[in-house]
């Protein structure tokens, strides 16, 4: 795939696509906190705000407040919302790794990247975001947002490939992460619009998507597609909602 | 434009000189004007080596001058401020202000505070340097019109009785001080080093736009914004940056500026002290990196403030126009 892929991307993506592994796992390196006290405090109550509140500075208020903050203390988040989705993105690839354990050594690779997406995507739903969450991808695929949202993305998918065991280094590790990336993300699009119980429709989403990649090799495309199609078709359902984005 | 132009200059000449450099253009013409100033230097014959001096723009003057004699500079301006800002900065700083006061959000809406908003006062932010109000104008119509707030008020405080006068005259028709029931400005008359009007922590925002270069000491005037803001409450500076960190731009700049030149060029040599001092005072202003690492010394959290290897910030303000002038802001931390 590689490198027709990363040449169809747009500039301001291709750097994303190629950055080298070491960035993300949260295991190998002792990365200092991302967010400082204050900022945790606030967006965590934030957070609790979104079900009722959605993916705005509505809720970047009232998690101030409530944190000892005023109203105008939002300003510590120049994105205003965006910050609170990034926020969200950031402590569940962190916290992946405490939500599930694999005891049994003889679980395949493959298995443990299924229960790994299916942990992250439950996480949404333990949130209580999943409802929010289409708020939360027209955010990220606002032009100034898209490249710190590709950047979670796969991120993300570098992690999960690192703690279901996936040690690769050769160029192969490009291709899969793309992938897993794509698949995850279109995944959890799904998982937005899912009316089933207890999400078992996205659980056998997931699964064709899987199946898929092991038949074609490729969905990286979709990474794009997400971002391109999947983004603005999401900005104008919002809109037409009557969301200020 | 055209045509405006020749009647503003008769206009310009008509009334003293001082003050018409307006900083706010002066990309358009301070560099090339630094040139010649600096083959000529001011004589500074009110220095002697004992005495604690600081910068007049280039100049090096004592202390306890320098801010009589920026008064002197806004002084003459006063009148003529908001005018000759608009004339020459060809409305761009009004952009500047509306996004600055745009980012800030101020105001409560009245959702937030859905329990009881009757009881909700309002802000009370604090426009430093607010010259004329045009600052503090902006803020209230923000929080009025877009967060359907009105009782957020504001302080307007400058050094210069002038400036307040005339911010005075400005609001005697606006609708936040006409009624006497619901005055939602009032003026104070301090240096900005100097709040001691002010109790601490009582202040919900804090504005200084395109003031504090013009401060002897920039540090304590920060460390009094720590003091009189409330935990949680905002610092924000909207200011020049000393230069443009890109070439090109600085190019275009100077490009534009020649053309501006024989008209402001006039005014110019009527005063070129206060000229020269209002283009350099932009010069000698601290870089972002070095300006936000003086507001996290004072106690403030930058917002998206993150450190290089060399433990210098390499963000945590916004650039307007590509870096002509930019947003700084502080929150002052709550203490558990
Ligand atoms: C089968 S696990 C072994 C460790 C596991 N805790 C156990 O005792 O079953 C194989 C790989 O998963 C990764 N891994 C396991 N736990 C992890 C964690 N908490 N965080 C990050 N990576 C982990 C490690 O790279 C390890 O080589
Ligand atoms: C360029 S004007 C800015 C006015 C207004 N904020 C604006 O943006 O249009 C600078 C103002 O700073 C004031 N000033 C200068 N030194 C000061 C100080 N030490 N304390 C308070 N105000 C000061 C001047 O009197 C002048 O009104």
């Amino acid at each position: 795939m590689a490198l027709r892929t990363i040449l169809r991307a747009p500039a301001a993506v291709r750097p994303l696509l190629i950055q080298p592994r070491a960035l993300y796992h949260s295991y190998e390196h002792n990365e200092p906190p991302p967010y400082r006290d204050a900022e945790s405090a606030i967006l965590s109550s934030a957070l609790a705000h979104v079900p009722l509140h959605g993916f705005t500075e509505e809720a970047l208020s009232l998690g101030a407040k409530e944190a000892g903050y005023l109203d105008i203390s939002s300003n510590l988040f120049p994105k205003g919302a965006f910050d609170l989705v990034t926020y969200h993105l950031v402590t569940q690839r962190l916290g992946l790794k405490d939500r599930i354990q694999f005891h049994d050594e003889k679980i395949g690779v493959g298995r443990k990247v299924r229960s790994l997406v299916l942990e992250r995507l439950r996480a949404n739903v333990d949130a209580g975001v999943v409802g929010r969450w289409q708020e939360a991808l027209a955010l990220m695929s606002l032009g100034e947002n898209i490249p710190r949202s590709l950047k979670e993305l796969s991120g993300l998918s570098d992690e999960i490939w690192f703690l279901a065991g996936d040690m690769s280094v050769d160029t192969s590790w490009y291709t899969k992460r793309a992938t897993l990336a794509g698949i995850y993300a279109a995944t959890e699009i799904y998982q937005t619009t899912d009316q089933s119980t207890e999400f078992r429709d996205t659980e056998q989403f997931l699964d064709r998507r899987l199946e898929e990649s092991r038949v074609a090799g490729s969905a990286v495309g979709n990474t794009l597609e997400w971002i391109g199609f999947q983004g603005g078709a999401m900005v104008n359902l919002m809109r037409s909602k009557g969301a200020r984005i | 434009m055209a045509s405006l132009l020749p009647r503003a200059t008769k206009r310009l000449r008509l009334s003293p000189p001082s003050g018409f450099v307006c900083h706010d253009c002066r990309r358009a013409f301070g560099s090339s004007v630094c040139q010649s100033q600096q083959q000529q230097p001011a004589p500074s014959q009110h220095v002697s080596q004992s005495e604690k001096t600081t910068h007049f723009g280039f100049e090096t003057v004592a202390e306890e001058l320098k801010a009589s004699r920026v008064r002197t500079v806004f002084s003459s301006v006063a009148a003529n401020y908001d005018t000759m800002n608009d004339l020459m900065s060809l409305g761009i700083h009004r952009l500047w202000k509306d996004h600055f006061v745009r980012s800030l959000n101020p105001g409560i809406r009245p959702a937030s505070t859905a329990s009881s908003p009757q009881a909700t006062p309002g802000q009370t932010i604090l426009d430093i340097a607010g010259g004329t109000g045009d600052i503090a104008l902006r803020l209230l119509d923000h929080a009025t019109t877009i967060n359907h707030d009105p009782r957020t008020n504001v302080i307007i405080s400058d050094i210069n009785p002038e400036m307040l006068a005339e911010g005075r005259k400005r609001f005697a028709t606006s609708p936040y001080y006409s009624t006497s029931t619901n005055r939602r400005v009032s003026f104070l008359e301090a240096n900005a080093e100097d709040l001691s009007a002010i109790v601490s922590n009582s202040i919900d925002l804090y504005t200084v736009a395109f003031g504090i270069r013009n401060f002897t000491h920039k540090q304590v005037a920060l460390q009094e914004a720590f003091r009189v803001l409330k935990p949680g409450g905002v610092f924000a500076c909207l200011e020049f940056t000393p230069r443009l960190s890109n070439p090109l731009m600085n190019g275009i700049y100077k490009r534009w500026s020649f053309g501006a030149i024989p008209l402001i060029g006039q005014v110019v040599a009527a005063d070129r002290e206060s000229y020269q001092y209002l283009v350099e005072s932009i010069e000698r202003f601290p870089s972002q990196s070095e300006f936000a690492g003086m507001i996290e010394e004072a106690g403030f959290m930058v917002p998206g403030g993150e450190r290089g290897v060399e433990g210098e910030l390499e963000s945590g303000w916004e650039d307007l126009s590509l870096g002509i002038a930019a947003i700084h802001k502080g929150v002052k931390p709550v203490s558990r």
